[in-house]
C-alpha cells in the first residue's frame, strides 16, 4: 500500500504547512520591525540631543571667543579714545565751541562743511593732518603704540574708516577724506554720545556705500580728562567678513558643520557657506536662534536653503550685545552652529541600513528554517490525513508508520486501532450486504418474470415521461418500437393519436398532482360500460376521447395511471396499466343489443298496459252509445270516451318524450321563464284546472345551455305531477332565482306531499303513485335524466304532514350566451 | 510661574528704587538750584549718603533675600541670565542714568584693582584718593578738578565689601587682578562730581 501525496486542496484556506512558514514569519517580522522602528526613533532622538548639546555648547564656546575678539577691538579702540593729547585737544576744541559766539562758530561750521563736501585742500588738510589726526594715523599704522598691543594686520585691513567728531557730531579728525562731515544724525553719534554720558556703541550690520561692502562699526565716546563728559566720539568702521572670517571659518566640523554670526534680525555677519549680509533662508527660524540663553533646536529648515529637520546650537555673545545698537533690547549677536541633517543622521541611516539587510537576512533564515519546520511538523499530519481518507473508504491495509515521538505517534496509534476495530465491524455487514444485494436481485428478478407473466401490458416511466420498465406484454403490444425503449418518451413510443396522447397525458399530470385518478366526469355522462337503461340509449354517446381508452392496432386498452414507490430524491415516478378490453366491449355490445330487445318487450307491454285500460273504456262506452237510445246518455258516454282519448294522448305524449330522439342535437341557450310559461299553458289546457291558483314571482334570469323542447318537457312532466297531486285545485307557486351562476327554479304545490319513504323513489322509473292509466311512471325520471344531461339537478322535498311538494330545480347558467340569446321558439 | 514672580518683583523693586532715587535727587537739585551757600563737600556727602543707603537696601533686603530663598541670584551678565544685577552694577547702572538725565551731577564706583579697565581712576585726584583711603578711609577726599576751562568738585568716598557677594566676586572674576579681599575690606571709591560752574 502506497500513499499517494496530494497537495492540500481547499480553496477556501491556507495549508497547514503555509499557516505555519506565515505565524513563524509574523513572530520574527512583527518584533523585528518593532524594534528597528523603535532603535531608529530613540537613536533619532538620542542623535538629535547629543548633537544639540554638543551644538550649544560650541555655540556658547564660540560667542565667547567672539565675545573677547570684539571686547579686544573696543578695548584697542579705547586706547584712542583715551589718549591724552586727543583728549586734551578735544576739551580746547569744546571749549571753543563753548565760548565763541553762538552765531559766528555755526557760520565757521558751516563754511567747514562745504569746504570739506567740495574737497577744499585746506579743510581737508585741516582735517586729516591735524594733531589729532596725526596721532591717529600713528594709532592706525602702529608707531603710537608704545606698549606690546600692536595694531594686528587682520584688524588694520578690515578697517575701513577711523574719525573722531567732535561734541557736536561734526568730523574732527580723519585718516581718509571719504567720511562725511556731519553725524548729529547718525544713530550711532547719538548712541556713544548718549547725551554727554557717553557709552559704547556698536552698529548693526549694514552696506556701506563707500567702503562697498557689509560693515559694522564701532563708536567710542571720548571722556574729558575726569571721564565726566563726552568730548568727542571715536568711529571706526569694519568690514565684518574680514574681521570674523578668521574666527569663523576655522571652525569647521565634519562636511558641512560651522559656526556662524548672525543679528539679531537673522542677517549673517559672517558664515562660511552664506555671504555676508543675506538673511537665513527661513524667517520663522529667527526667533527660535535668537533667545537670550544659549540653546539649541530642533527646526524644520536650516537656514541654509535646506529644508528637512536640522538641529541648531545657538548662544548670544554677552559683551558685544550689551552695546549694538546701545543695549541687548535693541539687538544682539548671536552664533549659529549647524551641520546638514544629511550628515548629522547618516551614522544612524547607514546603521538602519545594515540593521535592515540583517534583518533580511534574518527573514530568509526564518523562511527556511519556517519551511523545514513546517515540513516536519506537517508531514505527518499529511500521512494521517491521508490514511484518515483511506480508511473513510475502506481501504487502508497497512498500519500507519509514524515515529515523531509525539502526540502525532499517539494520534497514529489510535487511527490504526481504529482501523483495526473498523475492519473487523466491516467485515460481518459485508457478508450481511451480500446476502441482502442476492435477495433483492432475487426479488427484482422475481418480479420481472411476475409482470412479464402478466397478460396486461405494465409501463414505468419516470416524471419526464421516459420509460423505465416495460413488461412483455407491452413490449409486444408496441412490438414495432420494442428496440431499444429504455429511456426514451412513452408518448412516442405508443402508436396512438394525438387525441389519446394529450388525454394520456393529462391523466399523467393529474396522477402527478396526487389529485384523484378518476377525472372529473361530466355531470349527466353516463357511466360507460354500465347496464344501459334501455329507455337512455340516444343520450350516453359521450366521446371516446374523454375516456380512458386508448386503441393500439386492433386492441383497445383502458389504461390507469399510479404512481410508484421512488428512492427519495429520486424524482416521482408512474406506472401505467393497459387492460385489454377489446373482447369486453364486444361482449358489452352484444349485451346492449339484448337489453335493448328486452326493454322493448318491456316497453311495449307497458305501453299496451297503459293504453289497454282506457281502451277497454272506450270500447265498452262505444258499445253502450250505440245501444243507448237517450241522446243525453249517450252524450255523457261520448264524454267520457273524450275524457279516455285524452289520457291515452296524455299516455302516448309521455313515451315519446322518453323514446324519441332528440332531433336536434344542438344544445342553445334557453330562456328559462319563457319555456316554463310554456309548459304551464300546455298543461294548463290538457288538464282540468278550474280550481288552480298560479303565482309567478320570476326574475331576469341569465339563459341555460339546453335543448329547448326537453326543458319544456321537464317542466310540463313536473307541472302534470304538482296539478294531479292537487287534483287540479290548489295553489301552485313558480319561482326563478339566480345565484353564483346557479340559475334555480322551484315548483311548490299544496298538494298532500310525498311520504317520506316514497321520496327516494319518486325518480325511478316506472315509479308511480297515481291510477291506472293516470301516469305512466316515466315522468320524473325523464325530467331528472335531461336536467342532469345539461348539468343541472333536480330534487323533491317535501316536508312532512302534507305540506305539500316543492320541485328544485338547478342549472348552471350560460353567462356567455347572455348577448347573443336569441328568443326560444318551442317547436 | 517661580520665573514669572520673580520677574514681577524684581521690576517692581527696580521701580522703585529708581523712584527713590530720582525723588533723591530732585530734592537735591532744589537745595542746589539757589546758590544759598551750600558747600559742594555738603551736597557730596548727601548724595553719598542717599547712594550708600539705597544700595545697603538693595543688597541687604533684595539681593541677600532673594538668594537665600533661592528664588532668584545676582549676576554680572544679568540681563541674559533671569538674575540681579550685582550691587556694584546696580550704581553702576543709576550712575548712568543720572549722567544721561544731564542734571550735571555724576557718580561712578573706581577702584586701584578694576576688574573693567574704565573703572580705574582717571584723575590724580582720584588716584591720591584711593592712595590715601589705606590710613584714612572714613575721610572722603575732595578737591577741585578741571577738564579743559571747566572746573567739578569731585568727593572719594571709600567703599567697602558689605556683602559676601562683593568679596566673593572680586576674588573669582578671571579679569579681577586682586583676589585677596576680606569682607568689609576697602575695595575702591565712589567718585562724585558736581559741575562748579
Amino acid at each position: 500500500m502506497t500513499i499517494t501525496w496530494r497537495p492540500f486542496s481547499n480553496p477556501l484556506g491556507w495549508g497547514l504547512k503555509r499557516k505555519l512558514i506565515v505565524s513563524m514569519l509574523l513572530v520574527g517580522i512583527v518584533p523585528l520591525l518593532l524594534g528597528l522602528g523603535l532603535a531608529f526613533l530613540q537613536g533619532s532622538k538620542e542623535i538629535q540631543v547629543v548633537s544639540g548639546e554638543s551644538f550649544q555648547a560650541l555655540a556658547t564656546e564660540a560667542a565667547r571667543k567672539l565675545d573677547l575678539l570684539v571686547a579686544e577691538e573696543v578695548a584697542r579702540t579705547s586706547r584712542i579714545a583715551t589718549h591724552p593729547d586727543i583728549i586734551r585737544q578735544l576739551e580746547h576744541h569744546r571749549d571753543l565751541l563753548q565760548t565763541a559766539d553762538q552765531k559766528l562758530s555755526a557760520a565757521a561750521i558751516t563754511q567747514l562743511r562745504t569746504k570739506w563736501a567740495e574737497r577744499d585742500p585746506v579743510a581737508i588738510k585741516g582735517i586729516t593732518e591735524n594733531r589729532t589726526a596725526l596721532l591717529l594715523r600713528g594709532f592706525y599704522a602702529g608707531s603710537q603704540n608704545e606698549s606690546d598691543l600692536p595694531l594686528p594686520q587682520v584688524v588694520r585691513a578690515a578697517t575701513r574708516k577711523l574719525f573722531i567728531t567732535d561734541v557736536q557730531g561734526n568730523l574732527f579728525a580723519a585718516l581718509t577724506t571719504t567720511p562725511s562731515f556731519s553725524h548729529t544724525d547718525s544713530a550711532w553719534w547719538a548712541g556713544a554720545y548718549n547725551k554727554g554720558a557717553g557709552q559704547l556703541y556698536i552698529e548693526d550690520l549694514h552696506f556701506d556705500n563707500q567702503a562697498n561692502t557689509y560693515v559694522f562699526s564701532i563708536s567710542l565716546p571720548i571722556m574729558d580728562s575726569l571721564r565726566y563728559e563726552v568730548v568727542g566720539v571715536l568711529h571706526r568702521v569694519i568690514d565684518a567678513k574680514e574681521f570674523f572670517s578668521p574666527s569663523t571659518h576655522p571652525i569647521r566640523f565634519g562636511r558641512t558643520g560651522h559656526v556662524m554670526l548672525i543679528d539679531s534680525r537673522g542677517i549673517v555677519l559672517s558664515c562660511p557657506i552664506l555671504p555676508t549680509g543675506v538673511q537665513l533662508s527661513d524667517p520663522s527660524l529667527i526667533p527660535k536662534v535668537t533667545g537670550r540663553q544659549p540653546g539649541w533646536v530642533t527646526a524644520d529648515s536650516d537656514g541654509h536653503g535646506g529644508q528637512g529637520t536640522a538641529i541648531i546650537g545657538y548662544s548670544l555673545l554677552p559683551e558685544t550685545s550689551r552695546a549694538t545698537n546701545g543695549s541687548v533690547e535693541n539687538g544682539a549677536w548671536h552664533t549659529f552652529v549647524w551641520q546638514s541633517s544629511d550628515e548629522l543622521f547618516a551614522p544612524i541611516r547607514s546603521l538602519m541600513t545594515w540593521m535592515m539587510i540583517l534583518a533580511l537576512v534574518a527573514l530568509f533564515l526564518l523562511a527556511t528554517l519556517g519551511f523545514f519546520a513546517a515540513s516536519r511538523i506537517v508531514t505527518p499530519v499529511r500521512r494521517l490525513q491521508e490514511a484518515a481518507r483511506l480508511i473513510g473508504r475502506g481501504e487502508l491495509q497497512e498500519p500507519i508508520h509514524i515515529h515523531t515521538g509525539d502526540e502525532l505517534e499517539d494520534l497514529a496509534v489510535e487511527f490504526n486501532r481504529m482501523n483495526k476495530q473498523l475492519e473487523a465491524s466491516f467485515a460481518g455487514l459485508s457478508t450481511q450486504v451480500e446476502e441482502k444485494t442476492q435477495e433483492v436481485q432475487y426479488l427484482q428478478k422475481a418480479t420481472d418474470q411476475v409482470l412479464d407473466a402478466v397478460p396486461t401490458p405494465i409501463i414505468m416511466v419516470d416524471q419526464q415521461g421516459l420509460v423505465q420498465y416495460m413488461n412483455r406484454a407491452s413490449r409486444e403490444a408496441i412490438q414495432e418500437q420494442a428496440e431499444n425503449w429504455s429511456s426514451r418518451p412513452l408518448f412516442d413510443l405508443l402508436p396512438i393519436d394525438e387525441e389519446h396522447r394529450q388525454a394520456l397525458r393529462r391523466d399523467l399530470r393529474l396522477a402527478e398532482d396526487g389529485n384523484a385518478l378518476t377525472p372529473p366526469r361530466q355531470a349527466g355522462e353516463p357511466m360507460p360500460k354500465q347496464a344501459r337503461d334501455p329507455l337512455n340509449q340516444s343520450l350516453g354517446t359521450a366521446p371516446s376521447s374523454s375516456r380512458r381508452e386508448l386503441r393500439i392496432g386492433p386492441h383497445l386498452y383502458q389504461y390507469e395511471w399510479f404512481p410508484l414507490e421512488s428512492r427519495s430524491g429520486a424524482g416521482k415516478r408512474f406506472g401505467l396499466v393497459l387492460r385489454d378490453t377489446t373482447d369486453e366491449s364486444r361482449l358489452q355490445d352484444q349485451l346492449i343489443q339484448a337489453e335493448k330487445s328486452g326493454s322493448l318487450d318491456v316497453l311495449t307491454a307497458g305501453i299496451g298496459h297503459e293504453l289497454n285500460n282506457p281502451l277497454f273504456g272506450i270500447l265498452g262506452l262505444g258499445e253502450a252509445i250505440q245501444e243507448e237510445a237517450d241522446l243525453d246518455r249517450a252524450k255523457g258516454y261520448a264524454q267520457d270516451i273524450v275524457g279516455h282519448g285524452r289520457k291515452m294522448a296524455a299516455i302516448i305524449r309521455d313515451f315519446t318524450g322518453v323514446a324519441t330522439r332528440e332531433s336536434k342535437s344542438q344544445r342553445i341557450p334557453v330562456d328559462v321563464t319563457a319555456q316554463l310559461e310554456q309548459a304551464l299553458a300546455i298543461v294548463q289546457t290538457s288538464h282540468e284546472c278550474l280550481g288552480l291558483n298560479v303565482q309567478k314571482h320570476y326574475v331576469p334570469v341569465s339563459p341555460v345551455t339546453a335543448l329547448p323542447d326537453q326543458l319544456r318537457l321537464v317542466f310540463i312532466n313536473v307541472l302534470t305531477n304538482a296539478i294531479q297531486a292537487m287534483h287540479g285545485q290548489g295553489n301552485l307557486w313558480l319561482t326563478t332565482e339566480e345565484q353564483d351562476d346557479l340559475i334555480t327554479i322551484k315548483i311548490r304545490d299544496n298538494g298532500p306531499g310525498i311520504p317520506k319513504q316514497h321520496l327516494g323513489k319518486v325518480f325511478d322509473p316506472f315509479y308511480t303513485t297515481k291510477g291506472q292509466g293516470e301516469g305512466s311512471g316515466l315522468g320524473l325520471t325523464v325530467a331528472q335524466r335531461l336536467i342532469k344531461k345539461f348539468g343541472g339537478e333536480i330534487r323533491m322535498e317535501s316536508p312532512p304532514e302534507g305540506q305539500g311538494t316543492t320541485c328544485v330545480i338547478t342549472l348552471p347558467a350560460d353567462k356567455a350566451a347572455v348577448r347573443k340569446e336569441e328568443p326560444c321558439v318551442s317547436s | 510661574m517661580r520665573l514669572i514672580m520673580t520677574g514681577f518683583r524684581s521690576r517692581t523693586l527696580w521701580a522703585a528704587l529708581l523712584l527713590a532715587c530720582a525723588s533723591a535727587y530732585s530734592l537735591q537739585a532744589k537745595d542746589l538750584a539757589p546758590p544759598a551757600g551750600i558747600a559742594p563737600e555738603k551736597v557730596a556727602d548727601f548724595v553719598h549718603a542717599v547712594l550708600d543707603a539705597d544700595r545697603t537696601i538693595y543688597t541687604n533686603q533684595v539681593v541677600n533675600r532673594m538668594q537665600a530663598k533661592g528664588i532668584v541670584s545676582a549676576a554680572e551678565h544679568w540681563e541674559h541670565e533671569n538674575a540681579l544685577p550685582l550691587p556694584a552694577q546696580f550704581l553702576q547702572h543709576s550712575g548712568k542714568l543720572v549722567a544721561e538725565s544731564g542734571r550735571g551731577i555724576r557718580y561712578r564706583l573706581i577702584s586701584l584693582w578694576p576688574i573693567y579697565q574704565r573703572n580705574a581712576p582717571t584723575t590724580d585726584l582720584e588716584r591720591r584718593a584711593l592712595e590715601s583711603f589705606a590710613q584714612t578711609p572714613d575721610r572722603p577726599f575732595t578737591g577741585i578738578v578741571t577738564s579743559g576751562r571747566k572746573q567739578f568738585f569731585q568727593a572719594v568716598y571709600a567703599d567697602r565689601a558689605i556683602s559676601a557677594a562683593c568679596v566673593k566676586c572680586h576674588n573669582s572674576h578671571p579679569l579681577s587682578p586682586k583676589r585677596d579681599f576680606a569682607l568689609n575690606d576697602v575695595i575702591g571709591g565712589m567718585t562724585i562730581t558736581i559741575p562748579l560752574d
